[in-house]
């Protein structure tokens, strides 16, 4: 699909630190009110773990090699996580309850997993990823729709549900691969991450940029030759894209994880890192390799202070600099 | 005895030996009622093809109908009942067809009543569903039925109407919400709400010890007169109509469902064959 400009986003991974800032940002914003509770249009979950519907990774979706819709697993609530209430009214105020307690048992949330990761001591790890709809090239969810309700702008390359269009029928959710559109049960509607376009329109980044305290995310458009986008995903080829082969050429890219070497039996230090790459590897794609060793170079150039336009890009000095909206 | 006499009758004793009498005066209600709808074999239901027409029933002044809507109404038991056979849907978009059951056959009988007064025209559905689905969420769907009218002739497709010429007028039950949508498309994935919503309809489900006996009563009903460019005109020789049914239980919604294939065609005009 085809548009005048695409606006991206890069976040590096190896700045955030898991703090749900960005998550927090977009949950009071868009989703703490009417029937999207339940709904994170961006999360940070830790991987490897089950992620956020649990387990989303094997629900299918997505395209085939032939480019055609492939038919996924619906999530359920409880994929999600319902979400509850705290009783502060009884519990801390009026002391008609004893305990302060959630008004539905929790079995499963967003973040359930957190820190939990792999592997076994001294080895053991995980990293952080954050996640929103990625404003797919070729969105699954668009195709997916019968009645043309999802659309994708021209000028920045957004997608978004028309909510007058829309009849629920939730062939998008099921559609989407990261399971980043959203059925309102309250409106027997979908939503989903709209990009702060609001905010976009006026020149500002979107609320989960703006607030990330690690500085980990660049937006700006694809064809700027001087943005951080072109200048990571194009230029330096450090930045890529989660599950390419899912087929709906994303527009959110990351820069994958470094980690310390892996420790063998004796203790000492092996020539394989902590995080496997064949593990990140299934989720960046075959070129995670490269990224690692040029991310790797350019630091070693930092440290000897020969200098490196690269690390001078991802330490992202300047908010301006990161975000080139126009 | 028919054998479906001894499969109540069986289940009948079966429960009612477990739960004591109250079940046992409660199931044979339900199995009186059961009988009652053995109208598969029924003489007194027409089966209706394709092409066929139907005629309204009067419902004259002099009868009140307490509930305007009431599926249930005694009314109902005096107005001439048809069946007829509703097939899958073809597919017409990739995410229907993931979905679609190749070769499937799976036919689904619709029973339907027409009547009118002077002022209002009536329908009543009637289908066998061994699932309530009343809800909607994220990864359930409701169950629904549909009549959909042609505005224009019956060259209009029977698939959701052809285009801005020939478009259908569209009334929508859907069991989450009591309510009927007045909807009108042009060809498939145009469906639109109306800003005439004067469609109005109620709807029971009566359960039954034998989960293939339940079903859905569905009345739906609007003033005789049109009123809106995309309502239909009821007052003309023939009227075509075709009827939809979606299966919640069966993750049914949008082009997933049966419906009729081509059209019925209903006569609404009341010189003859009045209820009695």
């Amino acid at each position: 699909m085809t548009v005048k400009r695409q606006l991206s986003m890069v976040m590096d991974l190896n700045k955030c630190i898991g703090c749900q800032t960005c998550t927090a940002a977009c949950k009071l914003m868009w989703t703490n009110r009417n029937g999207r509770e339940f709904m994170y249009w961006n999360n940070v979950e830790s991987q490897p773990g089950k992620g956020y519907p649990r387990d989303y990774e094997n629900m299918g979706g997505g395209f085939d090699a032939d480019g055609a819709l492939r038919l996924g697993r619906q999530p359920s609530q409880e994929d999600y996580g319902i979400p509850w209430e705290y009783n502060y009214e009884e519990a801390l105020m009026t002391g008609t309850d004893p305990w302060l307690r959630p008004n539905v048992k929790p079995t499963w949330g967003a973040n359930w997993d957190e820190d939990e990761g792999t592997g076994d001591y001294p080895n053991s790890y995980y990293f952080y990823l954050p996640r929103l709809c990625n404003h797919c090239a070729n969105p699954a969810c668009l195709a997916a729709c019968t009645r043309n309700a999802i659309y994708k702008r021209q000028e920045d390359g957004i997608v978004l549900v028309d909510q007058e269009r829309c009849r629920g029928y939730r062939y998008c959710v099921n559609a989407c691969p990261y399971k980043k559109i959203y059925f309102n049960e309250e409106i027997s509607k979908s939503e989903k991450c709209i990009f702060c376009y609001p905010r976009i329109e006026k020149g500002l980044p979107t609320a989960c940029a703006q607030q990330c305290v690690g500085r980990i995310r660049w937006i700006g458009y694809r064809d700027d030759e001087d943005g951080p986008i072109h200048q990571l995903v194009d230029k330096y080829k450090v930045a890529l894209p989660l599950h390419a082969e899912w087929g709906t050429q994303p527009n959110v890219f990351y820069v994958p994880p470094t980690s310390p070497p892996k420790f063998g039996e004796n203790g000492e230090q092996l020539d394989e890192s902590r995080i496997p790459l064949s593990y990140l590897e299934s989720l960046f794609g075959p070129r995670t390799g490269e990224a690692l060793d040029t991310l790797a170079e350019a630091r070693q150039a930092k440290a000897d202070g020969r200098g490196s336009e690269l690390m001078d890009i991802l330490i992202g000095y300047k908010h301006s600099e990161m975000f080139k909206l126009s | 005895m028919t054998s479906q006499d001894i499969k109540n009758g069986l289940l009948v004793n079966r429960i009612g030996r477990l739960t004591g009498s109250l079940t046992l005066a409660a199931c044979m209600l339900a199995s009186a009622n059961a009988l009652a709808d053995q109208s598969d074999m029924n003489p007194n239901v027409t089966e209706i093809k394709a092409w066929d027409t139907v005629k309204v029933s009067r419902i004259p002044a002099s009868i009140y109908l307490r509930t305007q809507d009431d599926p249930d109404d005694l009314i109902w038991d005096r107005v001439p009942e048809y069946r007829t056979a509703l097939l899958p849907a073809p597919p017409v978009h990739q995410s229907v067809g993931l979905r679609f059951e190749e070769g499937s056959t799976r036919t689904k009988h619709l029973y339907f009543q027409v009547a009118r007064s002077d002022e209002r025209f009536y329908i009543r559905l009637r289908w066998k569903d061994a699932t309530e689905d009343r809800n909607t969420t994220v990864d359930r769907y409701r169950d629904g039925v549909a009549v959909q009218y042609a505005l224009n002739d019956v060259d209009t497709s029977y698939m959701m109407g052809s285009g801005h010429d020939d478009p259908v007028n569209i009334w929508y039950w859907r069991a989450d919400k009591e309510q009927i949508e007045n909807l009108a498309a042009g060809g498939y994935g145009s469906t639109t709400t109306l800003p005439q919503q004067n469609v109005s309809g109620a709807s029971a489900y009566f359960t039954d010890p034998v989960p293939a006996d339940r079903e859905w009563h569905v009345v739906m009903s609007r003033p005789f007169e049109s009123d809106g460019e995309y309502a239909v005109n009821l007052d003309r020789e023939t009227v075509p109509m075709g009827f939809a049914v979606w299966q919640g239980s069966d993750n049914e919604r949008d082009g997933n469902k049966r419906v009729t294939h081509t059209w019925i065609l209903l006569d609404t005009s009341l010189d003859s064959d009045t209820a009695k």
